[in-house]
């Protein structure tokens, strides 16, 4: 309080007589207070009821001293708080970061329209992925790398099965072979499947064991995959010693738009000057003649299948006119020994025409 | 049970045997401890120490707790949420004022929320007890309080009950930061500056807030004139 202020009139005191009941003032305040109250009977009056206030007030029975006379609700403070200090001084369970574990818990709690939901989401997303993927994909044009399981057929299996049936669609490229193995079984898919090509080799390889409508729909189902070595490589075979002719034929005719390769071209060679079957023979010089004629510039290969183990570059067509002079003298002497000394009528006037139109060819 | 599990047990209460042997020998020095070394302890981690700390205290706040709310649940309520408000922020706690202080500021802040929530829902009030009430009579209160010695005269007695139930009822009409005040200041013993240290005010304010409250407590018993 500042010292120049004295506490002389009654309106200045009135208020701090409360306090000075209960003893807040300073010692120069009481002072001050004391002198005032020794000539003003009001004050005193006023300061006798905050007394009569205070006493009234100290006297008032305590909330405190009735319910916690006994120390029983302390006991009982100490011990909750003793509980409630433990659970916090325990480790917390961690349980890691838990994604949609409101679902999780949403769904264990209501079974029923858990399946429900459940059988919702599989339909929708069973009914539209498909035209949510990209177009490339759902076509399967676009570029990518195609990979092909292993074949799951063993050799014993292969061995022993016999051939039921061969249906092959040359539109769609579907080929499905029905087998009788120890257990029978149907395979379904193109030629670029691992089973189905090593069926359809084997039994081309295998010709005496199967008959020749079999063959003969193993080389038809094998025309698309004719870039593919291990099918070409069957085919060749089968043209060069299937003892059915019809079956050679129909792998001559499989390999037409290969003739350029030096192995289909050795092996039409070969048919020309050895097989039996005259029919053979006309189809190798209209082959060979045909390749010859658009070989001015060299005959496109098919496009490579994805999946292509081969051909290697080393294997690719070296270019029919420049590959070998040799090779079209020899195929020219063939010629021209069929039409002197074959057999058959036909191949050798086939031969003559050939040797005629290689001839004008050249002229031009 | 299978037999590791066993072993676990048995490890596990060995090893908690132990650490109730290392705080026993603590706790038996703890009492010895001055405040600031129990907080210390405390703050260090030592649950012993905190205990301590609360037996030295825990009387006081419950008390304080009691007479303000009037409940015993409330106070337990308020002891629960103030000793746990202590435990969980003691590490923020640096000796700028004394534990006392600092634990009857939490104290009297957990008071207050009570205070102003039950304001807030008249519906959870305390029954009131009504004491054997006499008919008001015209006679003024500070009339009554010059015979000292009222069990001498059963008129006397009855109207110092009546007065009490009027205090009671004055009390209760209080703000909770006076309520918090009076009874800081009147059946705790605080002086005027420590309730403001607990309060988080100034002395200033917690007189204001005094001379408030014994205002509406003269006003109430006047009544009695």
């Amino acid at each position: 309080m500042n010292g120049e202020f004295k506490l002389t009139r009654c309106e200045d005191v009135a208020p701090l007589l409360v306090f000075y009941a209960c003893d807040e003032l300073t010692a120069e305040e009481r002072e001050q207070i004391l002198a005032h109250l020794a000539i003003c009977q009001e004050c005193r009056t006023q300061l006798s009821e905050e007394d009569a206030l205070q006493t009234a007030i100290e006297r008032m029975p305590q909330a405190a001293d009735q319910f916690e006379s006994s120390g029983v609700l302390l006991a009982q403070c100490r011990s909750e708080l003793s509980e409630s200090l433990d659970e916090l001084s325990a480790p917390k369970v961690d349980e890691g970061w838990q994604p949609f574990s409101w679902m999780r818990r949403w769904m264990a709690l209501r079974p029923g329209w858990s399946a429900v939901a459940l059988l919702l989401v599989g339909a929708i997303v069973g009914t539209q992925a498909y035209t949510w993927l990209p177009i490339e994909t759902r076509n399967g044009s676009g570029p990518g790398l195609k990979v092909l399981a292993d074949s799951t057929l063993t050799k014993d299996q292969l061995e022993s099965m016999q051939v039921a049936g061969i249906n092959s669609s040359r539109s769609t490229g579907k080929i499905q072979i029905q087998l009788n193995a120890e257990q029978p079984m149907t395979l379904s898919s193109d030629e670029n499947d691992a089973d189905v090509r090593r069926v359809l080799t084997f039994v081309i390889t295998n010709g005496d064991r199967f008959n020749a409508g079999v063959r003969l729909d193993c080389v038809e189902a094998l025309r698309a995959a004719a870039n593919n070595e291990q099918a070409r490589n069957a085919l060749l075979a089968a043209a060069r010693g299937d003892e059915n002719p019809a079956v050679r034929l129909r792998a001559l005719d499989a390999l037409r738009d290969l003739a350029s390769m030096p192995a289909v071209r050795d092996t039409l060679l070969e048919t020309l000057q050895h097989d039996s079957n005259p029919g053979v023979r006309v189809e190798a010089i209209n082959l060979l003649v045909r390749a010859l004629e658009s070989g001015s510039e060299m005959p496109e290969m098919a496009p490579e299948a994805p999946d292509s183990d081969v051909p290697a570059p080393d294997a690719a067509p070296q270019g029919w006119p420049g590959s070998s002079r040799e090779s079209e003298q020899r195929i020219l002497r063939a010629l021209d020994e069929l039409r002197q000394h074959d057999s058959n009528r036909y191949v050798r006037l086939r031969s003559a025409a050939a040797l005629r139109q290689i001839a004008q060819q050249d002229m031009q | 049970m299978p037999l590791f599990r066993w072993g676990l047990a048995l490890a596990g209460n060995s090893g908690r045997s132990g650490g109730s042997a290392a705080a026993l020998a603590t706790v038996t020095s703890l009492p010895n401890l001055d405040e600031r070394a129990l907080v210390s302890e405390a703050q260090g981690g030592n649950r012993a120490a905190f205990e301590e700390l609360v037996r030295r205290y825990d009387r006081d706040v419950l008390r304080l707790a009691l007479n303000l709310m009037k409940r015993p649940e409330d106070a337990r309520d308020v002891y629960q949420e103030a000793f746990l408000k202590v435990y969980r922020n003691l590490h923020r706690f640096r000796f700028e004022c004394s534990f006392y202080t600092w634990l009857y500021r939490i104290v009297t802040n957990v008071c207050l929320d009570h205070l102003r929530r039950r304001q807030a829902r008249p519906e959870d009030q305390a029954p009131e007890i009504h004491p054997n009430r006499m008919e008001e009579g015209p006679r003024d209160f500070f009339d009554y309080q010059k015979e000292h010695r009222p069990t001498l005269d059963p008129e006397r007695t009855l109207i110092g009950k009546e007065i009490q139930w009027r205090i009671s009822r004055a009390m209760e009409r209080l703000s909770p930061r006076e309520r918090v005040v009076f009874e800081m200041k009147h059946y705790q013993g605080l002086k005027l500056r420590a309730i403001g240290d607990a309060l988080g005010t100034t002395e200033e304010t917690v007189k204001n807030s005094l001379f408030r409250a014994t205002r509406k407590l003269r006003n109430e018993l006047a009544g009695l004139r």
